[in-house]
């Protein structure tokens, strides 16, 4: 019996990390906040740790006075640039630590990511407020899996990279390539994770939507190959993934890319021209019948799509050099 | 001298009627791209000027030239169309939508539309939000009874209204009227309530300088249009809105001293917030106003540490 006793607590001294997770209190912080060497607001100060940082251990807790402190393990970055990291331990106000055991945390933090996200929307919002958002977000997802709002919370953080990632790709000459091959391509791993975790889901869906960026040309630089191409994977998403809220989206995108061919093939090629046409018009008849009426919070896509098929039937041209990056 | 009178008046009875029955006559329409004015029908002919997107047309007379019809059109003089007095002459007629256009009311939104995302896109058409606007008032104008009317009209004022937020910024305020025709004409309908919301702007202090008086007054106007536009979409936002600006007061009396006013400030922003939790359990909201009951129960400033950061929600 005492050696069952003493082999247990060995095993447990000398593999702790074989603990679930569940076991550990991890979590986040949804304030920017001061890390203390001591549970005391005089006590030195280590660093400013930011909004979603990764809490991976809720070490102990203490009170003082009337002032509930953690001492936490927090993720902070080294490098912004090169996304290097460090863990430091120290004293924060409890208040700030949303935990894997805090009463309703996966809601407070997701409530914390919209506000950021808003923040990083506004004109003069608050600085670095759409990582914040992105982070918070994440840490949802990480602690919190079973949470209904765990797949939306990771599907709004792997958009927001994404999205952040997008327009750095856009600032670089070769975003005009127009082989989407000669550009460096979006870092998908978080929305491979997304399909993979939540599959035939919403999320999943518009993860899906997103990745379709690093297929399309730079510019098309009036070539008609592209516009093929990216009409043919439009329509691909939408065969793929009818229920998709980005359905109608993307056969709008398909039948524009095939309006746009009608004038790039031009007279000489009559035939191509015509068959453009008609599939221009099926796939603006599809999005029209897919689309929901116009609303402030729906899509817009059957009024486009019927101005589309107008277009069309009148030979008024779509696509001109300015769209040309449409 | 009676009948003189009557034989008199009659001919001019006449005129005037001829001439309200050939404006009734006249038909409105809209282009939904941008063309030159001719002088005469045919591609070949004098340009006179420009016409925009949405800009409002009279139909006056119908030809063909080229192969293809033409319509003579008088355009209205128009300060956002930057038409400074009315002008006339002939325009290609395949771009030009007529309320007898079938489908016409779809396709000048759908172009309105088109043109508010080209405004939206870096690098977009200049002009484009301007487009949007007159195309989205064409729409009740030329389709008042389509399902889209209100929606154009809707959009055209909050266009209009954005815009001269803008204008304000420098020194001139924003026009309220386009906003109350959405509220008069459509009374009752999400456009009205979302006027509604848009107009509650101007009641807002520009800034609050940390006294109590403004947010005060600001949380009773957004509980108010929650409470009296409970079907809006906008009516969570306002009791969201409400909240934080109670939650905002917590930190300020605190600041000043008075406790009472700080714990009945916290009591009012979360009775607002829990009211916004059951009144939205599917939207951001919910979590939103999670978040903030937690912030609240632990008294985790909001105003204050939004000030540190230099924001303002």
């Amino acid at each position: 019996m005492k050696l069952r006793i003493g082999a247990l607590l060995l095993a447990i001294s000398l593999f702790p990390w074989t603990m679930p997770a569940q076991e550990k209190e991890q979590g986040t912080l949804i304030d920017e906040v001061t890390m203390y060497v001591s549970p005391d607001l005089t006590a030195q100060k280590l660093a400013r740790a930011t909004r979603g940082r990764d809490v991976p251990l809720v070490m102990e807790h203490t009170t003082i006075g009337n002032q509930a402190w953690a001492h936490v393990l927090v993720v902070v970055d080294v490098d912004r640039d090169r996304e290097t990291t460090r863990q430091i331990s120290g004293w924060v106000p409890a208040k700030y630590v949303v935990s894997n055991s805090t009463p309703n945390g996966d809601q407070i933090i997701f409530g914390e990511a919209v506000d950021s996200e808003q923040q990083a929307e506004q004109r003069g919002g608050r600085k670095h407020a759409a990582e914040d958002a992105m982070r918070l977000y994440y840490r949802l997802y990480e602690y919190f899996p079973n949470s209904p709002l765990a797949g939306e919370a990771l599907w709004h953080s792997a958009d927001i990279r994404w999205q952040l990632e997008k327009a750095d790709v856009r600032m670089r000459p070769s975003s005009r390539e127009m082989d989407p091959n000669l550009r460096v391509p979006i870092d998908d791993e978080n929305m491979k994770l997304v399909m993979k975790k939540f599959p035939h889901t919403k999320w999943s869906d518009l993860a899906a939507y997103d990745m379709i960026d690093n297929k399309l040309c730079g510019s098309w630089k009036g070539e008609t190959k592209c516009p093929e191409k990216e009409s043919e994977l439009y329509e691909k998403y939408a065969r793929e993934h009818p229920e998709s809220p980005k359905a109608a989206e993307a056969l709008f995108n398909a039948a524009w890319r095939q309006a746009a061919l009608v004038q790039m093939y031009g007279a000489q090629h009559d035939k191509e021209r015509d068959k453009a046409r008609r599939k221009a018009t099926e796939l603006a008849q599809e999005a029209a019948s897919k689309a929901p009426e116009a609303s402030a919070t729906g899509g817009d896509w059957k009024p486009r799509a019927m101005e589309l098929i107008y277009t069309l039937q009148q030979g008024i041209p779509t696509y001109t050099a300015e769209a040309d990056h449409k | 001298m009676v009948t003189h009178w009557k034989i008199l008046t009659l001919p001019i009875l006449l005129a005037l009627l001829t001439a309200t029955a050939f404006s009734a006559d006249k038909e409105r329409a809209t282009l939904i791209r941008e063309d030159s004015l001719y002088a005469s029908a045919g591609a070949n002919a004098q340009k006179l000027s420009p016409v925009g997107r949405g800009s409002d047309l009279t139909i006056l007379e119908r030809g063909n030239a080229d192969g293809q019809p033409w319509v003579k059109i008088s355009m209205a003089a128009d300060q956002q169309a930057q038409v400074s007095k009315e002008v006339t002459g002939w325009l290609p007629a395949k771009a030009v939508i007529t309320a007898s256009t079938p489908t016409g009311d779809q396709i000048v939104f759908g172009q309105a539309v088109d043109s508010e995302h080209q405004a939206e896109e870096r690098g977009g058409r200049k002009g484009a939000a301007q487009d949007a606007l007159r195309l989205y008032s064409r729409v009740p104008e030329l389709f008042p009874g389509s399902p889209l009317a209100p929606e154009g009209m809707w959009r055209a004022a909050d266009i209009r209204w954005e815009l001269g937020k803008a204008d304000f910024r420098a020194g001139k305020p924003p026009e309220e009227k386009y906003l109350q025709e959405v509220i008069a004409k459509f009374p009752q309908s999400k456009q009205a309530d979302l006027a509604a919301f848009d107009l509650l702007e101007e009641k807002m202090c520009p800034e609050w300088r940390g006294q109590a008086d403004c947010p005060l007054k600001e949380s009773a106007l957004y509980e108010q249009y929650a409470h009296e536009h409970p079907q809006s979409p906008k009516a969570a936002e306002a009791l969201y809105n409400a909240a934080w600006r109670q939650a905002a007061l917590v930190d300020i009396y605190r600041i000043e001293n008075d406790n009472a006013k700080s714990e009945a400030a916290r009591k009012k922003a979360t009775t607002l917030a829990q009211e916004l939790q059951r009144l939205s359990p599917q939207s951001d909201w919910k979590p939103r106003a999670v978040d903030l009951i937690y912030k609240l129960d632990k008294k985790i400033p909001v105003f204050s540490a939004a000030v540190d950061a230099g924001e303002m929600k």
